[in-house]
Order: C-alpha cells, then sequence, then structure tokens
C-alpha cells in the first residue's frame, strides 16, 4: 500500500511543486550533479538566531575566485518575492554566507540558490526552516563530583556536571536543550551513551575505582535531531582505597572458623563413635525371648531352659485357659521324665512338616525356610505352641520313618501341599525356642501346672504302664511312642492335639510303635469329661474310632497322624478330648472316612468339609467345652451333644 | 482551573505511555499539589483567581511543552508510517502550505522581543483556537488508515483534549494580566464541512502530513512565546537583552 503511496505521491510532488514558485525540488543535501559542480555543503545555525551557509565550488576550479558564485536567498513570507543575496559573505571564511540576526527568522522557510556569477546558471538550491538546522555549541564547564565509593571499594559513582553552551538563550526559552553524557575507559573504543538529560548533569554509575574514565557531553535541541558537537573530555579516575585490608582478615577468620569447626566435628564424632552408630544405624533387634539367653538353646541345656521357660510368665496355665481341652493332653510326668530336650531342630521339623501337612494357610510355617535361626514364629496360632510342641516331638525322630506318617498325613492333606516325604523336612537341629516345645507339655500337664513346672518340658515316654500310662523319661532319649501323643492330641483342639499326635507320631514311628498309651490326665478334671472317662474306660473303641475319629480332627496332619498312629499302633486314638490309646493295638482297616479339610482359619485351625455329617463321622469332639477361639473352627467340630450320638 | 489538575493528571499518564522519563519528572515537578477550587464551567472562571498568575503561566508553558512535545512524536509517528522518505524534507521547508502561514506571526528573536505581552497571548490563543477543529479532523480522518498505529491515534485525540484546556488556561490568563474577556472556542461552534471532503489515499497522506508538521510547528510556537513571556515576568530587562 505504501508502494502506491510512493508513486502517487510522487506525482502529487511534483505536480505540487510545480504550483508553488518557491517549490523548487530541494530534497536531501546532496549534489545533484554527479560531476560535482558548485553545491552548497551546508547550512546550519548555532543558536538559532543566525546562520550560515557554506558551499565548495566543486570541479570547478574556475569559478574559485571571489565572487565568482553567488548566493540568493528567499524568505518564506517576504513580502517582496524576490531573491536577495547574501547580505554577509564572510570575508575570513572563504565560500561562507552569515545570515545575521535580522535576516533570521525561524518558523519560516528558506530557500538558498548558488549562483554563477552572471545569475545565469544556478548551480544549486537549498530550502530549510532555521529551527531545522541547528546545531547547538557544546556545553561548557564540564566536571565531576565523586558521590560514593562501594563498600568493597571497587566501584564509585561520579556526578557530572556542565553548564549549556553560552551561544543558546535557554534563560528565555529561546531553545530547550538536552544534553547526552559519554564516558568511557581510557583505553575503550566504545562509548557508554546515557540517556537524554533535560538538566545540566547527570550521575554516572558502576565505575571501576583504579581506572581512568573519559567523559564528555553534547546537546541538542529537545524536538529537533541535529546534535552538536562534543565537549571537551574531562578524565575521571578514582584510585582504589586500600579497604581490603579490613575484608582479608575477615577472610581470613572465617577459613579458619570453618577449620576448627570441621575438627570439631571430627572428634565429636570419634569420641562419641559408638552411640553415633546406634543413633544412626540403630541395630536391628534379633529375635529373642527374654529371659533367655539364645547360648543356652544352641549349647542344648535344657534344663535351664526349663526352668527359666517354666517361670516365663507366658506359660502360665491362665493362656491355655482358651484351649481348655487342650489341658486333655496330659502326660503323667510324674517321675516320667520321658520329656524329651528336643533341640529346636525337632521343633523346626516339626514345623516345616506342620506347614506342609497343612492346609493352604498352614500352620504358619508356610515358608519353605527350613533354617530358622530362631523358631520363633509369631503368625503362628496361639495353639502353635502345642503343634511347635508337637513338632518338636515329632522331630525326635530321627529315622525317615517319622515322616512317612507325616508324609502320608501330608498327603492326604486337605491343603494339598505336598509333604516332604523326605527327611529333609526335618529340620537340621535348630534351636527351637523353648517355649514351644514347651508349651507341648504345657499343654499336656496344663492343670496340674505346679507339677510340671519342676519337670522338663520335654519328656520322653520311656515306657507305657499296663495301665495305660506313660511313662517318661527325663533324659533325652529317641520317642519311643510318639504316637501316642499323636493319638492323644486327636481329640485336642486343631493346634494342641496335633502337635501332640505328631509328636506322638513321631515317637511311636522311631521306636515302639506298638505302644498303646492310655494317658490319664489326673487332674483335668474339668475337661475331662464323663464321655472322655468313658473312652479310657472303652479305649478299645477308640480304636475304631482311630481312623474314624481321625478324618473327624479338624487338623488334617493330626488327623493323618493319628490315623497313622493308630495304624501302627493297631488302635485307635479314641476321641480327641482325651487322647486315649487302647492298649490292643488292633490294626485297623483305615476308614476312608475322611473330612476333608476346607481350610484353615486364621488361628491356623483346620476347617473341615462340611459334607460330611457331623454324624457320619463318628469323631469324638473336642473337649465339650470348645469355646475355640475360632469360631470357624466349630465347623467341623462335635459338640459335646454330639459327642454322646457317636456310636462308640 | 479544575481542568488544569485534570489535564497534568492526564498528562503524567501520557508521559508514561511513553514520552520519557524526563517529562513525566518535569511534569510531576510542576504539578506538585496546587489547592484549585476553580470548576469548568465558564461561570464560575472567575472564581479561580486563587492561583496565582506565575503558578498558572508555569502550568500553561508546561502544558504547551507537553503538546509540542507530542505533536513532535505524532509527525515522526505518521512521518515513518507512511511518508515517504522523499518527502521528509518537506519538513524543511518550513510551512509553505501552512494554514496559519497568513498570520503575521514575527519568526525572528529580535521582533519577538519586541513584541508586547498583549500580543504575545493573543497570538498564542489565536494559534490554539485555530488549531482546534484541524486537530478534530485529524483525529478522525487518521483512523482511518488501515495501519495507523495506536500510539499515533492516541496523542493526536490527547493534543485536541489538551488544545481545549490549553486555550481556558491562556483565557484565564489574559483575563489576569490583560483584564481583558476573550472568546473561547466553547462558545463558537465548531463546523467541520470543510473538512468533510474524501481524498485520495496519497492526497490524504499528503494533506496529513502538512497538518502535522504545521501544527509542530504552531505548537512550538506557543510554547516559545509562553516563555517568552513569563522571562519577561520574572526579568523583564533580561529578557529583552541578547
Amino acid at each position: 500500500m505504501v508502494v502506491r503511496y510512493v508513486a502517487i505521491l510522487h506525482l502529487q510532488t511534483v505536480f505540487l511543486l510545480g504550483i508553488e514558485t518557491l517549490a523548487v525540488l530541494g530534497h536531501a543535501p546532496t549534489s545533484e550533479a554527479p560531476r560535482q559542480g558548485p553545491h552548497f555543503t551546508s547550512c546550519l545555525s548555532r543558536e538559532q538566531e543566525t546562520f550560515r551557509c557554506w558551499w565548495s565550488t566543486g570541479s570547478f576550479q574556475n569559478l574559485s575566485q571571489p565572487g565568482a558564485l553567488r548566493v540568493f536567498f528567499l524568505k518564506e513570507n517576504s513580502i517582496s518575492r524576490n531573491w536577495t543575496e547574501c547580505p554577509d559573505y564572510t570575508r575570513s571564511v572563504p565560500n561562507e554566507c552569515f545570515f545575521n540576526k535580522t535576516y533570521t527568522s525561524i518558523w519560516t522557510s528558506y530557500c538558498v540558490q548558488l549562483r554563477s556569477g552572471a545569475q545565469n546558471v544556478t548551480y544549486d538550491e537549498r530550502c530549510f526552516s532555521v529551527e531545522n538546522i541547528v546545531h547547538p555549541d557544546p556545553p561548557i564547564g564540564l566536571n565531576w563530583t565523586l558521590l560514593n565509593v562501594s563498600r568493597s571499594g571497587l566501584h564509585f559513582d561520579i556526578m557530572a556536571r556542565w553548564e549549556p553552551p553560552p551561544s543558546a538563550d535557554v534563560k528565555t526559552g529561546w531553545m530547550t536543550l538536552v544534553y547526552e553524557v559519554h564516558y568511557r575507559e581510557r583505553n575503550s573504543s566504545r562509548w557508554e551513551v546515557l540517556d537524554l538529560e533535560i538538566g545540566t548533569q547527570q550521575s554516572i554509575f558502576g565505575l571501576h575505582t583504579n581506572k581512568e574514565y573519559e567523559v564528555r557531553v553534547r546537546c541538542k535541541m529537545r524536538t529537533f535531531r541535529n546534535f552538536g558537537d562534543f565537549s571537551e573530555s574531562i578524565f575521571v579516575h578514582v584510585s582504589q582505597i586500600p579497604s581490603k585490608e579490613s575484608t582479608f582478615p575477615v577472610t581470613l577468620v572465617f577459613i579458619f572458623g570453618a577449620i576448627a569447626v570441621a575438627i570439631l566435628l571430627i572428634l565429636v564424632i570419634f569420641s562419641q563413635q559408638q552411640r553415633l552408630m546406634v543413633i544412626l544405624l540403630p541395630p536391628v533387634p534379633a529375635p529373642k525371648i527374654k529371659g533367655i539367653d539364645p547360648e543356652l538353646l544352641k549349647k542344648g541345656k535344657l534344663d535351664e531352659l526349663s526352668s527359666i521357660l517354666s517361670s516365663h510368665p507366658i506359660y502360665k496355665p491362665e493362656m491355655f485357659h482358651e484351649d481348655p481341652w487342650v489341658e486333655f493332653i496330659e502326660l503323667d510326668l510324674d517321675g516320667m521324665e520321658a520329656g524329651e530336650k528336643m533341640g529346636c531342630s525337632d521343633t523346626q521339623r516339626l514345623l516345616g512338616v506342620g506347614a506342609q501337612l497343612g492346609s493352604s494357610h498352614g500352620l504358619g510355617v508356610k515358608d519353605d525356610d527350613s533354617g530358622r535361626a530362631s523358631c520363633y514364629e509369631p503368625e503362628l496360632p496361639e495353639a502353635d505352641p502345642d503343634t511347635l510342641a508337637a513338632i518338636c516331638l515329632a522331630q525326635h525322630e530321627k529315622g525317615a520313618t517319622s515322616l512317612l506318617p507325616q508324609s502320608n498325613l501330608s498327603a492326604t492333606t486337605a491343603g494339598g501341599t505336598p509333604p516332604d516325604p523326605d527327611p529333609a523336612p526335618i529340620r537340621d537341629p535348630i534351636p527351637c525356642p523353648t517355649h514351644r516345645p514347651e508349651s507341648r507339655p504345657l499343654v499336656q500337664t496344663q492343670l496340674s501346672t505346679h507339677s510340671w513346672i519342676n519337670m522338663d518340658f520335654y519328656a520322653q515316654v520311656s515306657d507305657v504302664t499296663p495301665t495305660g500310662g506313660v511313662m517318661l523319661s527325663p533324659s533325652q532319649q529317641s520317642r519311643v511312642t510318639e504316637k501316642i501323643p499323636v493319638e492323644k492330641k486327636e481329640g485336642q483342639d486343631a493346634q494342641v492335639p496335633e502337635k501332640e499326635n505328631v509328636g506322638e507320631q513321631q515317637k511311636k514311628a522311631e521306636g515302639k510303635k506298638r505302644f498303646q498309651l492310655l494317658i490319664v490326665t489326673p487332674e483335668e478334671g474339668a475337661y475331662t469329661s464323663e464321655v472322655d472317662a468313658q473312652k479310657v474306660s472303652s479305649g478299645y473303641s477308640h480304636e475304631k474310632s482311630c481312623e474314624d475319629s481321625i478324618p473327624q480332627t479338624i487338623q488334617p496332619p493330626a488327623k493323618k497322624i493319628s490315623q497313622e498312629a493308630c495304624q501302627q499302633l493297631g488302635g485307635p486314638t479314641g476321641d480327641y478330648q482325651s487322647p486315649y490309646l487302647l492298649p490292643p493295638p488292633i490294626p485297623v482297616p483305615p476308614v476312608s472316612d475322611y473330612t476333608v479339610v476346607q481350610d484353615v482359619d486364621a488361628q491356623h485351625s483346620l476347617l473341615l468339609n462340611p459334607t460330611t455329617t457331623v454324624t457320619a463321622t463318628p469323631a469324638p469332639t473336642p473337649t465339650p467345652t470348645l469355646t475355640k477361639p475360632s469360631p470357624a473352627m466349630a465347623v467341623g467340630y462335635l459338640s459335646p451333644d454330639l459327642l454322646g450320638n457317636l456310636p462308640l | 482551573i479544575y481542568m488544569y489538575m485534570y489535564i497534568y493528571s492526564s498528562g503524567i499518564r501520557l508521559a508514561i505511555q511513553g514520552c520519557g522519563c524526563t517529562l513525566l519528572l518535569w511534569l510531576s515537578l510542576g504539578s506538585l499539589g496546587y489547592p484549585l477550587d476553580c470548576k469548568d464551567d465558564q461561570g464560575s472562571i472567575t472564581r479561580c483567581t486563587s492561583i496565582s498568575q506565575d503558578k498558572l503561566l508555569d502550568r500553561v508553558i508546561q502544558h504547551a511543552e507537553l503538546i509540542y512535545r507530542v505533536s513532535e512524536e505524532s509527525c515522526t509517528l505518521f512521518e515513518d508510517m507512511f511518508v515517504p522518505f522523499a518527502l521528509h524534507s518537506q519538513r524543511n521547508r518550513g510551512g509553505n502550505m501552512c494554514m496559519t502561514k497568513s498570520f503575521a506571526i514575527p519568526g525572528s528573536k529580535s521582533e519577538l522581543q519586541q513584541i508586547s505581552d498583549k500580543w504575545l497571548l493573543h497570538s498564542v490563543l489565536m494559534l490554539i483556537q485555530s488549531w482546534i477543529e484541524p486537530m478534530i479532523y485529524l483525529q478522525t480522518t487518521l483512523e482511518r488508515y488501515d495501519d495507523a498505529p495506536d500510539a499515533l491515534l492516541n496523542k493526536t485525540k490527547w493534543v485536541s483534549d489538551k488544545l481545549l484546556s490549553l486555550e481556558q488556561g491562556v483565557a484565564v490568563l489574559i483575563r489576569k494580566m490583560l483584564d481583558e474577556g476573550v472568546f473561547t472556542s466553547a462558545e463558537f461552534t465548531a463546523s467541520l464541512e470543510r473538512y468533510d471532503v474524501q481524498l485520495d489515499m496519497p492526497d490524504s497522506v499528503l494533506r496529513d502530513y502538512t497538518l502535522l508538521t504545521c501544527f509542530k510547528k504552531d505548537a512550538h510556537k506557543m510554547e516559545t512565546f509562553l516563555k517568552l513571556l513569563k522571562c519577561r515576568q520574572t526579568d523583564k530587562f533580561g529578557c529583552f537583552l541578547f
């Protein structure tokens, strides 16, 4: 669009200029003739009151003499529209025409012409307004004062002052000047230009000490574009104040202070290393039992362990009130120290086996961790101690046979975890928390707490009395009748009998397999019901109920064990409440009256298949007061009421 | 005189827009809170005697300076935007086509030194009044440009407004200094019929450019006259000498 304007405006210009008599095309002050004829070099005014014009002859040397060229001017609003010759040809300066005040008017347009002497040739013409050709004189009186020095002593600020040029009439407002300050370093080639300043002073910031600066100023009319000449340069130099001395020691102080603090810290760390280690890296608490030195366990000093554990508060009989029917499992420990000082290896094995035998939930020992440094198994239910005891007992069996029943039992485990038929599950002798095996004897003789406190927790059955009593030997011997405790445990609650059974089973398998123990619980009157007593008397009937009862146990391992025990013993284990073993180990064909274990509840109690009717499975119910903590376990339990219905 | 408060506040705002920090500082120094209780209607102008003549003159001068600067910036903006370089020399040619050239305004300093205060003030007033209408016209015509910068439009509008204020200020000044009553443009009925001619774009550009340059020159005149007047007020003898 502007391009169109250019073309049209050109035409317009020519047209307009043609109209105007004075409108001769006067463009930029450049010579129109390329051959450099006479022309005006410049016209300028210094104070807006006078102005001068200079010309040159160009390449025409024959016009250099004075008078060869003449200047004529025409003022815009002059009354007479005649070209007037230059009022004053300056004598001192060649080729200069001076217009004094009378001839100088602003706000009017002037045109000057350079003509030949005969005025027949016009070499050059120029039109302008005076205010547009004003180049003010440079300011005067430039000087500087120090404003301040930075704290570091590296920088300083100055205030430069000057006076307006005397020729410029700024007082009356004839000319309004603005100033421009330049400064640079002494050896620099580039000037720093500051903003236009209407006043006569300018502050310069950020100058470096120990460096010399050059400052100059120039001015121009405020609304016009022509700068005047620069003023004389002044030099600014500020020597650096020796203030670094004060900063230097401060730096040294800081450095030494930092070093001292570091040394102090190192000393503190080294002196308090131990405590710091405790704070920073708190030791992981090793599993241990309060009051029990693990060294005892390692050395196998079960005597001390028994004494310690007996006094352990957690093994007070009150704990087992929840498992009342555990009390039924009691060995006649009077004098029958058949406790087996099993190491935790047995326990481990039992635990491992139990885990395998257990259902999906297992007995808490679900993992394959055969190398439990401690038999501490928090996930085991509270009855697990019993299981553990049983396991410990069972672990005493060194032979592989001990595992057979376990493996068989485990094979039939509802959970289906394939047991480890190999002795591998039998853990290596690992110190077992004595509280585990301890629980078993505790379970066995819970009512007679005082009686068995003095006894070992592990009692090996050395012999069986004709009456069915078990003679326990305190020495650590291979179990004679593992199955006996196994069978005993049949009637117990889930975990307790299991342990018993396992232990018993191991005992049985190991040695005297055909032992039939009739274990009587002397003081377990609270838990021994008449039925139990009946069963004791009619121990034979238990044989039959061995297989029958076995499946009824919620714990398949217990059941299995008991079954095996029964099988091996040849006699059923009887009801679960009273782990009575019938003397005659009549091999009874196993009755496939198994109750499939559905699941193991949170407390590691096996949940039997509810499909099997309670009556169909003449499983001796657990304790009549089977107030098992886990209500789910009651699924597979026979109530005492139903017990009577058992075809025993 | 109430208008002057508004004028200076507006002036400060305009200064922030781009007139430069120096102008802002200059205006802020000049427009320190003068308690004016003048109203802007004609009838109450006589009440504006609370302001002293010197302060009024100072304000008028500042106003004129500001108008001159803004006009110069507008001219530069327009020139850079619409006027080909080939015609830039027209600026140097002065106001050949300015409409105010008919006024017999002296151009030389010597002549001005001899002019009386009365003549100065009346010349200023005449200049102001002669430009009120053209500036309004310029405002409307500049809007017809497709790509006129907003700064240009704002400046011309601002100048139009300030011209009226300046006119009133000068009128009051005349009343104060000369004890004369003058007619202000508010009493005239402005007519823009003369400027309804829709010229072609190149003509319009040329005409507008001429208008801007001429106005700039006349604004310079106003400022110069008022400054000269002030100089006479403060130092009668010094201003006559040179």
